[in-house]
């Protein structure tokens, strides 16, 4: 709980929102002996268009069923921003975006929730012109930070390391563990093919991808992809080894042409909006 | 849990297999309760089958006949006739799907049977033709074929464009479709969204890649075919990278894609579902839901 507290205090601050209207969209309480038991409740928000929101999360504070049991589950964590993955076959076409939360099952015998309320909060780049960096032809940068308003607003530094700065980051790596295995009395040999097997496991990279300095003291990245020619989002998935961060692809490799595109939160671009539901009938 | 659910095997005489008895065991309860619109939840068990020898059967299923929730509500029509499911994939275990039971229920009864595969038993279910895609756009002339009543069509690329044609949903159709759903007392809006989605999924319809084996045949004719192989110029089954079936009223199209072309020799060998294959066992389950 204390914990809770003091991630409050280090959180954004949120653009303090009234109160939100919702509808109760999809109610699914899955009971099983087996995994994932777990009551989800989706909601609409009739006057916030999908097409707005990037992200979203509901931080719920009170769930109770209506025999009194209380349905936060304490052991799953605070719940994290979720990509709004929903889209329309019509562009014209904005539908309300709809978040969902997922809480304890509710006891067999309840009928309803008796009362839910918490705090939806809406991930919303285009309120903030330093929500996103689109960073063209970022390979061609390799070997230095890359230069962008949205990174420098958001205090987020991104450099891809050239040829000679992964060789240098691997002697540096592999100098380190020489130091501490001969400083354990490791020699000859023994100590070589102990070098020589870090070697070939640090910053193991694939070819495409992209081995980076990452900075982010704020925590504000949400999203990173790249932006191919044709101006397809292609994902991509970070991994860290020895503090640096590895960008990889699915399919194809990034190409000279792409775009790096970062994604951030910021205080104009969140928003927390409370909401309170009561008497939601269970199925 | 498991505890709880327990199998009723009851007997039947199984003297091919050597054993007394098939049972089923309930290995896991999921109750998706659903409330959305016209969406409803459903129950699912994952049930175990017990028994000797069960490894001589290729594939088993589960017929619900009767199923109940201890408020009396009724969780099946008993029609439901779901495909063999072979008894290598997932562990040998098989999925039973009723409807949502009653919220203030506490225990659901499942009665029905258990059905084996066992090809084994009856010469008559492994049909085996040679050059099978020598003549397309005709039917198999085949004895044991014919013997079980079986029509099915191998076709050509052209074949298949032409039958594709003549599915496709027309305002004549629709209307038709509209009024059997009347007669049925569908409701108009999963009828509706029903025929959305079949419009949809008719852009859906690509030529099959080259190599491809097409099949045509009567949905109730493709329910007695159990499983399909490609026999390559060793007489041995091709790899087949993807089966699909898609039906249209009665009729069915099954497409075999095997990993590379299949020599102009080829044959198919069709795996059929008989009676005297087929061996059923009664269940009845007790099982306490989560």
């Amino acid at each position: 709980m204390r914990k809770l507290a003091l991630l409050a205090l280090f959180a954004l601050p949120l653009l303090a929102q009234p109160k939100v209207d919702v509808t109760v969209k999809q109610v699914n309480d899955r009971r099983t002996n087996g995994s994932f038991s777990q009551l989800m409740i989706t909601l609409e928000l009739p006057k916030v268009p999908s097409p707005d929101v990037a992200a979203s999360r509901v931080l719920v504070s009170t769930a109770v069923d209506d025999t009194g049991r209380n349905l936060i589950d304490t052991e799953r964590g605070e719940a994290e921003l979720e990509a709004n993955r929903s889209g329309s076959m019509d562009p014209k076409e904005k539908p309300p975006v709809t978040v969902s939360m997922t809480l304890k099952n509710p006891d067999r015998k309840a009928v309803a929730v008796k009362q839910i309320a918490g705090e939806i909060e809406l991930f919303m780049p285009s309120k903030d012109p330093n929500s996103v960096a689109e960073i063209p032809k970022f390979l061609s940068q390799a070997g230095k930070p890359l230069s962008h308003r949205a990174l420098k607003a958001n205090g987020v530094e991104i450099a891809p390391l050239s040829a000679a700065q992964i060789a240098a980051e691997r002697k540096r790596l592999s100098d380190i563990k020489r130091k501490e295995a001969t400083e354990a009395g490791m020699t000859g040999e023994d100590l070589e093919n102990y070098v020589k097997t870090f070697e070939g496991m640090q910053l193991n990279v694939e070819p495409g991808d992209v081995l980076v300095r990452l900075k982010d003291p704020n925590k504000r990245i949400q999203d990173m992809s790249y932006i191919d020619g044709k101006g397809e989002v292609q994902h991509l998935s970070q991994r860290e080894d020895e503090g640096l961060y590895i960008f990889s692809t699915w399919g194809e490799k990034p190409q000279a042409d792409w775009k790096l595109r970062v994604s951030m939160k910021t205080p104009k671009n969140l928003a927390r909006y409370p909401f309170t539901l009561s008497n939601v009938p269970l199925p | 849990m498991r505890a709880i659910a327990f199998g009723v095997t009851l007997l039947l005489a199984l003297t091919a297999l050597g054993q007394s008895g098939v049972g089923v065991e309930v290995d896991d309860v999921t109750d998706n309760r659903v409330n959305a619109g016209m969406f409803t939840g459903s129950l699912e068990l994952r049930v175990k089958l017990t028994g000797n020898n069960l490894d001589k059967a290729t594939a088993a299923r589960v017929l619900v006949k009767e199923a109940k929730d201890d408020r009396g509500t009724s969780l099946s029509d008993g029609k439901s006739q779901p495909d063999f499911f072979p008894r290598e994939y997932n562990s040998g275990t098989l999925q039973v799907s009723v409807s949502q039971p009653a919220r203030a229920a506490s225990s659901v009864r499942v009665k029905g049977t258990v059905e084996l595969l066992v090809p084994a038993r009856d010469p008559n279910a492994q049909v085996k033709i040679d050059k099978a895609l020598s003549k397309l756009d005709a039917p198999f002339a085949n004895k044991t074929l014919k013997a079980a009543k079986l029509t099915i069509t191998p076709l050509s690329k052209a074949g298949y464009a032409e039958l594709m044609k003549s599915r496709k949903l027309d305002d004549k159709k629709i209307e038709e479709i509209r009024a059997r759903a009347k007669k049925e007392n569908i409701p108009e809006a999963e009828v509706e969204m029903m025929i959305g989605l079949a419009k949809a999924m008719e852009g859906l319809d690509d030529t099959p890649a080259e190599g491809a084996v097409i099949l045509s045949a009567k949905e109730a004719d493709f329910k007695r075919v159990y499983r399909v192989e490609i026999l390559g110029s060793d007489g041995k089954p091709m790899n087949v990278t993807s089966r699909s079936t898609s039906t249209r009223g009665d009729d069915s199209i099954m497409i075999l894609q095997p990993s590379e072309a299949p020599p102009a020799n080829a044959a198919l060998e069709f795996t059929l579902v008989t009676d005297k294959a087929r061996l059923s066992f009664p269940f009845d389950l007790k099982v306490q839901l989560p």
